[in-house]
């Protein structure tokens, strides 16, 4: 094979812009942060409006559910920060902008939250009735039902479906790129209009996002699976 | 002497949409003594119990613990009105309960189930909660399992801690729906001996049950329903010696042995 094909598979040039593009990692992190608390709040919130007794809760928990799990991310990303704030702008008859951020969090948030307010229902509705019964026989009120008894079982029971959509949240921050926020995949993207060597800064990236996502993935796993296994015997 | 019963029951009924599974059941149940209740599948013993704590809401008749009437109460133009969950939930904290299928929590320790609601609804401080579990859990012959999650644990041995933890309320009376039906035999023997030894302290129960000669040895009366009524009722002597009730008869002919 040629000089010129080693030359382009080299990816010295990834390690030589490491800081930049490690800048730009953190930051996919940082979203992923952010937008994973936001999919977890506001997941929990329609998953307890699914399985609630009074049916105006449930059909709102529904539509919810129905509407972000259908939405596509990227659509959402362009439609939260382009279509939105004029929205919102011309109800308080003002001009709006969002930050791109701002905007990456929301959209991706509520796109995720209408996947883990099924994995809440789901876990919830695993739970034994007979568990809540004791609680009640107990005395519990049933808010410290929900806290001390439900949800620490939701959360063992659904662990590893919820590790699956955090890794498939985690891989839709990457096109937060596309409304100027300063990930990874922006910053490889600005490099590369200044080297011209596409090949070894987007092999790079992909290599670096599959070994986070994988590192990560992985840990979290084998911990879930020890955890689990101490009480599930 | 105070002669209130620790529980009254008066003319109970409940229905399940159009089907009514207790027709009108009254019986006292005095501190100290130990009410067996048997009778045939569906004859409405379960439901029963579970009126009594309000896990189920009665569509009839009044629950008295202590004295002070269960779940509903008389607004001022003499309708009855259901009570606020909180007050309930007070009263059912008076009010042990074992389970057929011992529902411990799987995410707590033994410990962690036993002394969960003493800390949360009693607001005992976790040293003393710790204290009394422990002593609930020795009462039970369990001191050893304290740190053990409920899954490695046998049946028998989850339905033990099930006693420790309704013990651990410290309640004024302890009721137990079929405790032995999800047991294997070799299991029963080591609850009912715990449940002997609860009756021999003195604990108010109600036990629900198909063990004929737990029923027989350990009760003070035992009360046998048919079809949500009580058709017969009295001392075990009497019951299972010379029944009055044909239906009764038949029923013991059949379960002893």
């Amino acid at each position: 094979m040629s000089d010129a094909f080693w030359q382009s598979v080299d990816l010295s040039l990834f390690w030589e812009y490491r800081q930049v593009l490690l800048a730009g990692l953190l930051f996919n992190v940082y979203v992923f942060a952010c937008s994973a608390a936001t999919a977890l709040a506001v997941g929990l919130a329609a998953a307890l409006l699914r399985v609630s007794r009074a049916w105006p809760f449930r059909w709102i928990g529904t539509v919810h559910v129905e509407v972000f799990r259908n939405a596509p991310d990227y659509i959402m990303i362009v439609w939260v920060h382009f279509v939105l704030p004029l929205l919102l702008g011309l109800l308080i008859g003002r001009r709006l902008e969002f930050h791109p951020f701002v905007s990456a969090v929301i959209a991706l948030g509520f796109v995720y939250s209408g996947y883990f307010a099924e994995t809440f229902r789901a876990g919830i509705q695993a739970v034994p009735l007979g568990h809540i019964e004791a609680a009640r026989a107990c005395g519990m009120a049933e808010r410290l039902i929900l806290r001390r008894v439900i949800l620490p079982q939701v959360v063992r029971r659904m662990l590893p479906e919820a590790v699956n959509q955090f890794v498939s949240l985690f891989k839709a921050t990457t096109i937060v790129s596309l409304i100027a926020v300063p990930d990874l995949m922006y910053n490889v993207s600005m490099v590369t209009a200044q080297e011209m060597r596409p090949l070894p800064l987007y092999t790079g990236a992909a290599l670096t996002y599959f070994g986070v996502i994988w590192l990560a993935a992985t840990g979290v796993r084998l911990l879930s699976e020890r955890w689990r296994n101490k009480i599930y015997a | 002497m105070d002669a209130t019963p620790a529980i009254r029951v008066v003319d109970l009924r409940k229905s399940f949409g159009t089907l009514e599974v207790l027709k009108g059941v009254s019986f006292d149940v005095h501190r100290g003594s130990v009410v067996s209740m048997i009778g045939a599948s569906g004859s409405g013993k379960s439901t029963l119990l579970r009126c009594i704590n309000f896990l189920e809401t009665p569509s009839g008749g009044e629950v008295f613990i202590d004295g002070e009437q269960m779940g509903f109460r008389s607004d001022a133009g003499g309708e009855r009105r259901l009570q606020p969950l909180s007050e309930i939930n007070r009263m059912r904290r008076d009010l042990g309960m074992v389970f057929q299928q011992f529902n411990l929590w799987p995410h707590m320790t033994v410990l962690g189930n036993v002394t969960e609601a003493p800390i949360r609804v009693r607001g005992m401080s976790r040293r003393q909660a710790t204290a009394l579990g422990e002593e609930c859990l020795a009462r039970v012959h369990l001191s050893e399992k304290a740190r053990e999650y409920p899954a490695r644990l046998s049946g028998g041995q989850q339905q033990r801690v099930a006693i420790a933890r309704a013990l651990a309320m410290q309640p004024k009376a302890m009721l137990f729906d079929e405790p032995t039906s999800s047991l294997d035999p070799e299991l029963t023997d080591e609850v009912l001996s715990v449940m002997r030894e609860l009756a021999g302290d003195g604990t108010t129960m109600i036990v629900v049950t198909h063990e004929m000669g737990f029923a027989r040895d350990a009760s003070d009366r035992v009360l046998f329903l048919h079809n949500g009524l009580i058709e017969e009722e009295g001392p075990p002597a009497q019951v299972f010696g010379a029944p009055r009730s044909e239906r009764c008869r038949q029923f013991l002919s059949k379960h002893l042995q």
